[in-house]
């Protein structure tokens, strides 16, 4: 035997083998050889869901305290590149990893949902930015379906798409675990927290449930006191890391609330293929709203360019593992808002990867640098959809929650969002920067691809739920 | 297209298939091609004989994963052409360095001239690759079967390049074990 049987021989390796392999796909950076510049791009992402219950008649008193705090699971960090026990502490890293992950297939069934939600929450934006988080507000959903009862439970199902509170909670279990990463490289975390009235008894087990499946932090306290106000804003503040101080300023219990129901996701993640900085140059944004300069950032490599009936679309990577950003762009003539009402478009949002316009080429990236900041109540949003009877105080059964009082309805939920996306905030030492030797690109073909009109982004996590949606108006 | 169509296409005798094929899988050929060939124009060669190939592949032949199928098939035509051109002294992408570390997997070299036993070791080796953990797998067949550069596979999973470097040492080492043991190599 010699080398080139041998490396022949490797050719009979099984093509699903061969295939997994590929799938990491996602994660390879695709850029000609260049020593990258020592800058990565950081992604940073808040999002607050609150809903508040009131009652129509009840008083209240005394201070904060929590009753329990969710317990998170345990990740390994990921590790230091030049720890002499690298090998083993990635082996560590990647074994909890996999420790979050779910069966393939576990969110199916969820399609409808977030297209419908990002539909609806989505448009409207005129020329205003707007973004959602669709995996947040099913959480949110997910809680309030817990508090309640009959009518007011069945609705949420339908709009989830499950056929019972049970199968509800099992996949909503499976969502948060598969979308937890806390491993000091990126950060995703699906957080809740139930904010309780100390004058009212509530169910335990409903709580337990809360706690068990949706990892929620329970506290109790003087609904509308400054100190209940003040623990809110700062458990919101530490969820989101400090990203929407600026919105939870604003946030107080009223002293009717029966209980609020907090949850955020809070997202932070470094691109695979960073943008050099140095390539960042203003440039002109033509928005409805007027055109205004902007930092354009720039890169180019081999990826692969989607395209529909209306529009077209690039796909950008995060590092290990912790999903994908997809920018879409509406043809000339059409708008950000167009797409949201064509199935085309939603199609290619929600199943990428089966997508057949596809082409494998050099891209020419130009991105707009942006900071977003979304506020909005969802209540006419969820009416909408189909929820009514949670914000009507005399169709509502909130029985699961609390015999203690009745006439309880939901009087808010507000939903605040902010992205940012840029090039800078981390310094290379912590990871490895990578290069790539040039081999594999396409033959020749090559475009530009240059957001400098409102688009759509979708931050997907790795294995394709929405984390986030949003509309770029002005970045 | 979807990939059942094409293969559709293939069964049909249609020549859509070959311009279907090109145009979804074209660009991923030529880069399996040129990570061996390092050459543009040879690359381009061996993937118009991938299609050639797969057309007289298909029908009898249904693949399970299209892509592979012609992973596989572009991979071997490229090799071969690789070693026609190596006895000229011409071109050569990463192969040169994959196969001399390959070369550590063997003690003394000689040939198989047996091509019975060529397909066994083959059978050997798919077993022995689907004993490793996933990650050592994944990138032993990115760089023995993709033929990839170090620097890619650091680049997709995160590594360093002495990281990955020592799992690939490692690897080797385990196959040449596996030879051992099934009886290719003497001790």
């Amino acid at each position: 035997m010699n080398r080139k049987d041998l490396y022949e021989a490797i050719g009979q390796a099984d093509s699903d083998m061969l295939e997994r392999s590929e799938k990491d796909k996602k994660k390879e950076k695709s850029r000609r050889t260049r020593w990258a510049a020592a800058v990565a791009a950081v992604l940073v992402i808040a999002v607050i869901s609150a809903i508040a219950l009131n009652p129509h008649n009840a008083p209240l008193v005394t201070t904060a305290y929590a009753v329990s705090e969710a317990a998170y699971p345990k990740m390994a960090p990921y590790p230091s590149e030049d720890a002499p026990s690298f090998d083993r502490d990635y082996d560590a890293w990647w074994e909890s990893v996999q420790a979050q992950r779910r069966e393939q297939g576990y969110a199916d069934g969820l399609e409808p949902f977030f297209a419908s939600g990002i539909r609806q929450f989505l448009s409207g934006s005129d020329t205003e930015n707007r973004a959602c988080s669709p995996l947040n507000i099913y959480m949110a959903l997910g809680m309030l379906a817990e508090l309640t009862g009959g009518g007011s439970r069945q609705q949420i199902l339908d709009l989830l798409g499950a056929d019972s509170i049970e199968a509800l909670r099992s996949q909503a279990g499976d969502v948060w675990n598969a979308h937890y990463r806390d491993d000091g490289a990126t950060t995703s975390i699906l957080a809740s927290s139930l904010w309780l009235n100390q004058n009212i008894s509530f169910v335990q087990s409903t709580l337990d449930t809360l706690s068990d499946t949706y990892y929620a932090s329970s506290f109790q306290g003087e609904m509308g006191s400054e100190g209940f106000n003040d623990a809110l804003r700062a458990w919101l503040n530490e969820q989101t890391g400090g990203t929407l101080k600026e919105q939870t300023e604003g946030i107080s219990l009223d002293s009717r609330t029966v209980l609020a129901l907090a949850s955020t996701l809070y997202f932070q993640a470094r691109w695979q293929d960073e943008f050099n900085k140095n390539r960042t140059e203003a440039g002109t944004f033509y928005s409805a709203a007027g055109d205004e300069t902007c930092d354009f950032m720039h890169s180019s490599g081999s990826g692969t360019y989607y395209w529909g009936e209306r529009f077209g679309a690039v796909t950008k990577n995060l590092s290990n593992g912790g999903g994908t950003v997809l920018f879409i762009l509406p043809d000339e003539g059409i708008t950000a808002e167009d797409l949201l009402s064509d199935d085309e478009a939603m199609n290619f949002i929600l199943s990428r990867d089966e997508w057949e316009n596809t082409k494998h080429l050099i891209i020419n990236l130009a991105l707009p640098k942006f900071d977003i900041t979304s506020q909005m109540d969802l209540n006419e949003g969820l009416k909408a959809l189909g929820i009514t009877d949670v914000f009507d105080s005399g169709m509502s059964d909130f029985t699961p929650m609390t015999t203690d009082t009745d006439g309880i309805f939901v009087s808010k939920t507000q939903h605040d969002v902010r992205v940012v996306i840029d090039e800078e905030g981390v310094t290379a030492s912590a990871y490895t920067l990578m290069t790539e030797a040039g081999a594999g690109m396409p033959p020749s073909e090559e475009m530009d691809f240059v957001l400098d009109r409102p688009f759509l982004f979708v931050l997907d996590s790795y294995d394709g739920l929405p984390l986030f949606a949003g509309i770029v108006n002005q970045p | 297209m979807e990939d059942s169509r094409i293969i559709e296409l293939y069964w049909k005798r249609s020549s859509d298939a070959i311009t279907q094929s090109k145009e979804k899988y074209g660009s991923y050929c030529f880069a399996v091609a040129n990570n061996i060939l390092g050459n543009t124009e040879d690359s381009e060669e061996c993937v118009n004989d991938t299609w050639f190939h797969a057309w007289n592949a298909m029908p009898p032949h249904r693949p399970d994963s299209l892509r592979m199928f012609f992973a596989k098939i572009t991979r071997r035509v490229s090799f071969d052409r690789f070693k026609l051109l190596s006895a000229k002294k011409r071109g050569g992408g990463e192969i040169a360095a994959v196969l001399d570390e390959l070369a550590e997997c063997i003690a003394a070299e000689t040939d198989i001239e047996n091509e019975l036993i060529a397909k066994e070791l083959g059978e050997s080796i798919r077993l022995f690759v689907r004993s490793l953990p996933a990650r050592e797998s994944d990138i032993f067949l990115r760089r023995y079967f993709f033929t990839e550069p170090i620097e890619r596979i650091v680049s997709r999973y995160g590594l360093t390049s002495n990281n990955t470097a020592v799992i690939l040492s490692r690897t080797r080492s385990r196959l040449k074990d596996h030879l051992i043991k099934e009886g290719y190599l003497d001790e």
